[in-house]
């Protein structure tokens, strides 16, 4: 990944969906603890705010977030199993 | 229903290709322990689990190993790019070369081709639950294995991430293990299946 800006926003954004993901198992087995709950909404938030700053700037992350009107842009940017792509 | 995310859980960024280690870290695909088996146990075993908290840990946690297939799947991947032919054979990757190429194929280390023997869907919460604690601590054994054969900290680094989610997969299936006992009842102190033998109410 050559454009520095880039990887670094994906690092932040990797970081939160991690966070939403954790929380969200931490909460199945304990659905009703207040302080879960309270993380999880803040991390989701943060989350829902850096995946749009990310698909703004380079692309969806899902093939659902397209937007595209010439050419489909979610087959115009590598998979994440290439180097310097996650 | 699934979506699919164009990033890695974690990050994969190997420097420096080696079919050596390739061979050895292919058993947390396809070996007996490995991210598919895991998966697939997890999401087979979701639906005759008595209660929605245990459902959905085993539908939560068998989406993250599909993640970590990919992750795993991505290193194998970045350690056989631009190999020699000279590489190939020095390394023994040969004997997986001669049928794979560098394509990805679920195997174990020992060439033994991915099998469901090596998981269980019982129907039985309480059975399938003791299993996946114990799954979860052979897969954290192997990784700790790869971490002894492993220098090479571009790998080791996405190989630590992996073990330390199975230490937190083995609390999660700790806790469902606990609600499932907690909703047995007096008539139910040797724990029958509680999904067939005596069904839940739902809830």
């Amino acid at each position: 990944m050559a454009d520095n800006e880039k990887q670094k926003l994906l690092r932040r954004l990797q970081a939160v969906r991690f966070a939403v993901h954790d929380a969200a198992l931490y909460l199945d087995s304990h659905p009703a603890c207040r302080e879960g709950l309270k993380y999880f909404r803040e991390k989701r938030e943060l989350c829902e705010k850096l995946t749009k700053q990310y698909e703004d700037a380079y692309g969806p992350l899902t093939a659902s977030a397209s937007a595209a009107e010439e050419r489909f842009d979610w087959v115009c940017t590598p998979f994440p199993w290439e180097r310097g792509e996650s | 229903m699934w979506q699919y995310e164009k990033t890695l859980q974690y990050p994969v960024d190997i420097k420096n290709p080696d079919p050596a280690l390739a061979k050895v870290i292919i058993s947390q695909l396809g070996g007996p322990d490995g991210e598919i088996g895991a998966a697939t146990r997890y999401l087979s075993q979701r639906y005759s689990a008595p209660c929605r908290e245990v459902q959905g840990i085993l539908t939560d946690i068998g989406t993250e190993e599909l993640a970590h297939v990919e992750m795993i799947s991505a290193i194998l991947y970045q350690l056989t790019r631009n190999l020699s032919m000279d590489e190939i054979k020095r390394s023994g990757f040969d004997t997986y070369f001669v049928d794979h190429t560098t394509g990805i194929y679920p195997q174990a280390a020992s060439g033994v081709p991915f099998s469901a023997d090596t998981l269980q869907s019982t129907g039985d919460p309480l059975a399938d639950l003791h299993e996946d604690l114990a799954a979860e601590q052979k897969a954290r054994l192997s990784y700790d294995n790869i971490l002894r054969l492993v220098d090479d900290p571009d790998v080791r680094d996405p190989i630590k991430f992996l073990r330390e989610r199975e230490i937190v997969h083995y609390q999660r299936f700790g806790e469902s293990l606990r609600k499932v006992q907690d909703m047995l009842d007096s008539k139910n102190f040797y724990a029958f299946n509680p999904s067939f033998d005596k069904p839940a109410k739902r809830r």
